[in-house]
């Protein structure tokens, strides 16, 4: 990497951490959720690795979520409910999906909707569950003595959670699995006929994905301090699909925090001057129309195919880019 | 000692027979082409046996074992490997990375190992890019080797779709058209690989619509038509036989009066 591109991504995590201290208290508390919906399109992108679209995000995001909120009614630690919660998360996942993966793309991509679906009535019916108003005063989670109740320390410690999706879902995609990901959403027939099992390679993917999922739930309970039926719906989940058209869907690990920044903070800037929250729907339709029409392939995508080729015959770009870096060469005696 | 056999093979999709009872053996280390107008069936037998289809009935054996229930990925990780009528390729990786693929799935039953970037894992990476690099050259692609499948002339990318088949290092190799799309001097070319690809000591299951070929590099020859095995037998025989000569001339027959 060029000793400029190193500075600039210096600067951006700079920014990302002094993030709390530049803006007010609300501006953080929409970073939070953008985090929490970053992780959520991270794990849509994950599944689309293998050719599989999953709209049953809301559904283990739930399971997370209320399995931290009954835990730590309970007692138990925070970071033990979210490891408990990805298990469950898992396990289920194991057992429901062995009835549709097998079965095809479009099979799982109706199941997941409607397992979603269920998952959803079930979290508001079922009195364990606390009913449709949920689970209240849930405890902050603790680190020894360290309670995390500020907005400021949530979102590092969202953060944290992201950093770790992050770290997984990029040495996984780069790992010999990777490649079996990649082979069997490039072509079905040709992964199967290297010895690729389709089947198996896409459930260790979705059961990853869940794991994930499931953290990210559990997070953002220990951050809203209660678990409401309405926050895991169907749409809520499926709605971060949107991330990575906006993003660039090509682009499986920036796309989605790049779809989560926009499709999050462009809303909230829209309903303070039109005051309406009906206008975040609205916003977010516009900045889909508008991508789908004019960057098809999202806005990382637009980047790869028409801005650096620019930047590229642009001389001030190399020397930019060169600034810095020794010359190779050895002069000899 | 036939190293793979098909017994009673029937395969049909609803009222339509696509085979019928075919009985067909291949013994190591021959040239077996399969050739029959279009529609006798000759795809449909090659994805009978590569699993992609279900067989109706009938048994497929590969190497003493009973593989007719076998999913398509576990057949290939037995040895069988096939090329495609229509080019299949893994098209946003080079072509370097399109035949490492095979290498790397190949009888690996243990994914966790692979992910772990053991020392091993390693050690085998540069050997599987070795291998890959002499099947590339064998080919004849070297001088594509980091260019993007799409971007390649059809016959390269047929080309492509044999390298995919062969790094799966298969013991049998099943060849749908390979030639088919070529100029004449591609053919050759094309020809002259598959009689190296027989030297490594692969055997060769051709389907070709091309006679010429098939009659110069054919061991034998199975000749179906309407789903059937109708002869079996030298190129020679085949090619004085009369009921193939019908078979084809009665075809163009019915579509002259057509």
């Amino acid at each position: 990497m060029s000793r400029i591109a190193k500075i600039a991504l210096g600067v951006l995590v700079l920014l990302l951490i002094a993030f709390p201290l530049l803006v007010n208290p609300y501006t953080v508390q929409v970073g939070i959720t953008t985090i929490t919906y970053s992780m959520l399109g991270l794990a849509f992108a994950f599944s689309m690795r293998v050719g599989l679209p999953r709209l049953d995000i809301g559904a283990w995001w739930g399971v997370g979520g209320y399995t931290t909120a009954l835990l730590m009614k309970t007692g138990m630690s925070f970071w033990l409910t979210a490891l408990i919660g990805g298990i469950i998360a898992v396990i289920l996942g194991f057992l429901l999906f062995s009835i549709a993966l097998p079965r095809g793309m479009m099979a799982f991509f109706i199941f997941c909707m409607v397992l979603s679906m269920a998952f959803y009535q079930m979290f508001g019916s079922v009195p364990l569950f606390g009913g449709w108003g949920g689970i209240l005063d849930v405890p902050a989670p603790t680190i020894g003595s360290f309670t995390f109740i500020n907005k400021p320390e949530l979102y590092y410690m969202g953060l944290f959670f992201l950093a770790l999706t992050l770290v997984v879902y990029y040495l996984l995609y780069n790992s010999k699995i990777g490649r079996a990901w990649a082979a069997i959403s490039s072509s079905l027939k040709l992964a199967r006929s290297v010895g690729i099992g389709v089947v198996r390679y896409r459930m260790a993917n979705v059961l990853i994905g869940n794991f994930f999922i499931a953290l990210a739930g559990s997070f953002f309970v220990a951050y809203y301090r209660a678990a409401i039926p309405t926050i895991f719906s169907f749409q809520a989940g499926a709605i971060v699909m949107v991330y990575l058209i906006i993003g660039g869907f090509m682009h499986f690990l920036t796309g989605p925090i790049l779809g989560a920044l926009i499709a999050t903070f462009i809303p909230e800037f829209v309903s303070r001057f039109k005051g309406y929250i009906e206008y975040q729907s609205i916003a977010i339709a516009v900045i889909v129309i508008l991508i789908l029409m004019f960057l098809p392939l999202g806005i990382l995508g637009w980047v790869d195919q028409r801005v650096k080729p620019w930047l590229y015959r642009r001389k001030w770009y190399w020397r930019i880019s060169r600034w810095g870096v020794k010359e190779e060469r050895e002069i000899p005696a | 000692m036939a190293l793979l056999e098909l017994k009673s093979i029937s395969k049909n999709f609803g009222k339509l027979q696509a085979v019928s009872n075919l009985d067909l053996g291949v013994t190591k280390g021959e040239i077996h082409s399969l050739i029959g107008p279009n529609g006798a069936g000759k795809t449909t037998v090659f994805n009978v046996i590569t699993g992609f289809y279900p067989a109706t009935d009938g048994k497929v054996i590969f190497n003493g074992e009973d593989i007719t229930k076998l999913q398509p990925h576990q057949i290939a990780q037995r040895g069988i490997a096939r090329s495609f009528q229509q080019s299949f390729f893994f098209m946003w990786s080079t072509v370097l990375e399109n035949v490492l693929i095979g290498f790397h799935m190949n009888c690996r039953a243990g994914a966790l190992k692979e992910f772990l970037h053991t020392d091993c894992a390693r050690k085998t990476d540069r050997e599987a890019r070795k291998q890959a690099l002499e099947i590339i050259e064998l080919m004849g692609l070297s001088r594509q080797k980091y260019e993007l499948p799409g971007n390649l002339p059809h016959g390269h990318q047929r080309a492509l779709g044999v390298s995919i088949a062969l790094a799966c290092n298969p013991t049998l190799l099943l060849l749908d058209e390979p030639v088919t799309g070529m100029n004449p001097t591609e053919t050759k070319e094309m020809v002259e690989r598959i009689r190296k690809i027989r030297d490594k000591g692969i055997t060769i299951i051709l389907v070709e619509h091309t006679m010429k070929v098939v009659m110069d590099i054919s061991d034998r020859i199975t000749v179906l038509n309407y789903g059937h095995k109708i002869v079996e037998g030298l190129p020679d025989e085949i090619k004085q036989n009369k009921e193939v000569i019908e078979a084809y001339l009665g075809r163009e027959e019915e579509e002259d009066a057509a």
